[in-house]
């Protein structure tokens, strides 16, 4: 091997040591990179109390005595969204049992509705219950269709002079007729990580980027007071400063996912994945992360102005990927914007995890996020250094 | 006097001139306050995503049915497996299958569609969905009713003619019931009416505990020792630095308030309570920044510190996740926070049209929180500055 890459490779990794013993003894890196997510993981996780989609189901009250009005109490019975079914005197006593929230929704019958055409069937609920609302609209609507039909038939029977009683049996069996349309349910499993981890990760990926410019950071610290010339001075090449730097980030941001991941799972009950895959995608972001923060410390001025900058794009970034909270993704601009972020792909890749697959499941978003780390390295290696000789 | 004035003044100019602020105090929380109102402010849209097998007739009007039934926003994909994966990763709540020959079965009877949802949530599009194909049936149960009681007399165009020209029966909605629920609670606010008033009292609180760095800076620096060289007392600076602490509070908030306004539409209430609301919170906030910055060693202490103490602060207190989904224990701690009483006040002015009355409490308590954060810091600062201890 080449002597003074040799030289090259110690002198980095001494570099190295000696930051991240630094690093490690100075309180200030550990609160963003390992307790303020942790901390606000652990806040969120109390005062959410698990926000999950809540199963559909409603007690429907129907008001009237009509046959219809019967008919159509029976019907909801076995139906899956409704847990109860009450028959209810008058809309009075509907309002109040909506109001003292015995009932989610309220159907009223008028006694007349099969009798023709044109007839209206009123749906109530609380103000702002969008759910229980659709559920009532949908069953209603249910039944409103089936007394179209009905009366439909009965209007066709007489005009083919049909005698009375068959014009009734016409209606009768359109409205008991079965649907010509059978809506099946499927289920998929979900590739979409759970609240709780959500959160964790949201967090732990968020503040990486702040984590990673501690190393960074320091190179541009070192120059502005001086000793960067002196570790030039120094028998070893250039480069090698600079990995040992660059390096100092890696190594602080491995350290601090790795312990965000094992205390979330330990203590928060967070369910990051397969351990391997985890592994990997992590060490993906943590090079994304790394080289991102290079190229904006090669473009800053000063050291502060490095530090402003590097947390405005960790900003921006993680609010767009949906580090904070999941953004309306939908289509077209945001959906393009979002997948500018590396925060996006790596959240993504996690939720590719959730269903229990390994590895595999995480090349693309692994490949990404590696083409972010290449990209970067490549701006950081070709842009002009804008730093100002002080 | 004039030297208290001079010092507090200091500090505006401060913030207002260190460039890297320009983000940080007045882009970043409108940035905020405009995601949030995205992503949560406003009726939840669903998405629902829909492979179509042709273009018929039938088809289109199922289509069309689901687009009006609910607020339901519809994503024509190509293909199932685009559907599936879709639904899995929640970028569409759930999707609809129509397969090629739709209104053929339908005329047959025999129509089938799918409804994919995940298997972690129950697919509350079905009522939706339900009420679409129901819509579909009607000539259908004539027909087949009709066939049976007078068999060949059924024409189904002749049918089509007729049901197009008869009235259908009706489904209104109406909210009755008073107010109960989540959903009333928030009923009725501007889309970004929660994420301003939560946002601004995280933000005055974060940029007055980040700046509080300032004041360790003064001393590392040894400025403040210059100060009283002049004819200033201990006294007179201390309270200098107090009202320079509460400027930058203040200017924080007012600034939120007014382009909130401007560009969203935000509505504040009642204004001399908003304008108390603010008053006194920025006096909490000044005090808190006092104190971290009479206690903190380094300035980047302080600010790591401040930064991680107002984020965790503001969870706690309602500010990232509304005080209201809090379970009771959490809601109780949160009292501890400044956050809560000033969310709380907030609630009161803009969702109920309260007046200053009202908030009364909320004040009362955010003023004594200031009174004593203020006292604690003045002691420890006299100390210091006076040389003895620190």
């Amino acid at each position: 091997m080449d002597r003074s890459l040799v030289a090259g490779l110690r002198a980095a990794l001494l570099i190295t040591a000696k930051d991240l013993r630094q690093r490690v003894r100075d309180r200030s890196a550990w609160l963003f990179a390992v307790v303020v997510p942790f901390g606000l993981a652990v806040i969120f996780s109390l005062v959410l109390p698990g926000f999950e989609a809540g199963d559909v189901a409603v007690r429907v009250g129907v008001v009237g005595t009509s046959p219809t009005a019967e008919r159509f109490a029976a019907s909801l019975e076995d139906l899956d969204v409704v847990t109860g079914v009450e028959r209810v005197a008058d809309e009075q006593a509907a309002t109040s049992a909506l109001s003292a929230s015995e009932l989610d929704v309220a159907v009223l019958v008028p006694a007349d509705l099969a009798d023709g055409p044109g007839g209206t069937l009123e749906v109530l609920a609380r103000p702002g219950e969008t759910v229980a609302s659709e559920v009532g609209r949908s069953l209603a609507a249910g039944l409103a269709h089936r007394v179209d039909a009905a009366v439909l038939a009965a209007i066709a029977a007489r005009a083919a002079g049909a005698s009375g009683g068959r014009v009734a049996d016409a209606a009768r069996l359109a409205a008991a007729a079965p649907s010509p349309v059978q809506v099946v349910g499927a289920s998929t499993a979900p590739r979409q990580l759970d609240a709780t981890t959500y959160l964790a990760a949201g967090m732990a990926v968020f503040f990486l980027f702040f984590t990673v410019q501690l190393g960074v950071t320091s190179l541009l610290e070192e120059r502005q007071r001086g000793t960067w010339t002196r570790l030039r001075a120094a028998p070893v090449p250039p480069w090698s400063v600079v990995a040992g730097k660059v390096l100092t980030s890696i190594v602080l941001g491995l350290i601090s996912m790795a312990v965000l991941i094992v205390g979330t799972s330990a203590l928060l009950g967070a369910s990051w994945g397969d351990p391997v895959a985890v592994a990997v995608l992590t060490a993906a972001g943590v090079l994304a992360a790394c080289s991102l923060v290079a190229v904006v410390g090669k473009l800053a001025r000063t050291a502060e102005q490095a530090g402003a900058w590097q947390s405005i794009v960790a900003i921006v970034l993680g609010m767009l990927g949906g580090a904070f909270f999941p953004l309306d993704r939908g289509t077209g601009l945001v959906a393009a914007l979002t997948d500018l972020s590396p925060h996006a792909w790596y959240l993504r890749g996690l939720g590719d995890l959730a269903a229990g697959a390994g590895v595999r499941a995480v090349t693309t978003e692994t490949a990404v996020l590696v083409a972010f780390a290449g990209g970067g390295v490549l701006l950081a290696a070709v842009l002009p250094a804008r730093w100002a000789r002080s | 006097m004039r030297s208290v004035l001079a010092i507090g003044g200091v500090a505006v100019v401060r913030l207002v001139r260190d460039r890297g602020n320009l983000f940080f105090v007045f882009v970043f929380p409108l940035l905020l306050v405009l995601l949030i109102g995205m992503s949560f402010g406003g009726s939840q849209q669903r998405r629902l995503a829909v492979v179509t097998g042709d273009a018929g007739p039938a088809t289109d009007s199922l289509v069309r049915s689901v687009e009006q039934a609910g607020s339901v926003v519809v994503d024509r994909l190509g293909d199932a497996a685009a559907a599936r994966e879709a639904v899995a990763r929640g970028t569409v709540d759930g999707a609809l299958l129509v397969p090629a020959g739709y209104g053929d079965d339908l005329a047959a009877g025999t129509a089938q569609v799918e409804l994919i949802g995940r298997a972690d949530q129950q697919a509350g599009l079905r009522p939706v969905v339900e009420q679409a194909t129901a819509a579909q049936a009607t000539v259908h149960r004539a027909a087949a009713a009709l066939g049976r009681v007078l068999p060949g007399s059924v024409d189904a165009r002749a049918l089509e003619r007729l049901h197009a020209g008869v009235p259908e029966t009706a489904v209104s909605t109406r909210a009755v019931g008073g107010q109960a629920g989540l959903a009333a609670e928030f009923a009725g606010l501007g889309q970004f009416d929660l994420g301003a008033s939560s946002q601004l009292l995280l933000f005055v609180f974060v940029t007055s505990l980040s700046a509080s760095s300032a004041l360790v800076e003064d001393r590392e620096l040894g400025m403040t020792a210059r100060v009283l060289t002049t004819p200033t007392t201990p006294r007179q600076l201390i309270a200098g630095l107090g009202i320079g602490r509460y400027a930058v509070a203040l200017a924080q908030g007012l600034y939120i308030i007014a382009a909130t306004r401007l560009i969203f539409g935000v509505d504040w209430g009642d204004p001399v309570g908003a304008g108390l609301i603010l008053a006194v919170f920025s006096g909490v906030s000044a005090g808190a920044a006092m104190l971290l910055g009479s206690h903190a060693d380094n300035d980047a202490q302080a600010s790591g510190l401040g930064v991680g103490l107002a984020l965790g602060l503001a969870a706690l207190g309602g500010s990232m996740a509304p005080l209201e989904v809090f379970p009771d224990t959490m809601r109780t701690i949160a009292r501890a926070t400044p956050h809560a009483w000033g969310n709380e006040a907030f609630a009161e002015l803009v969702r109920r049209d309260g007046s200053v009355a009202d908030i009364a409490p909320q004040l009362g308590v955010l003023a004594a929180m200031a009174v004593g954060l203020y006292a604690l810091a003045a002691v420890r600062l006299r100390r210091r500055v006076s040389g003895t201890g620190g």
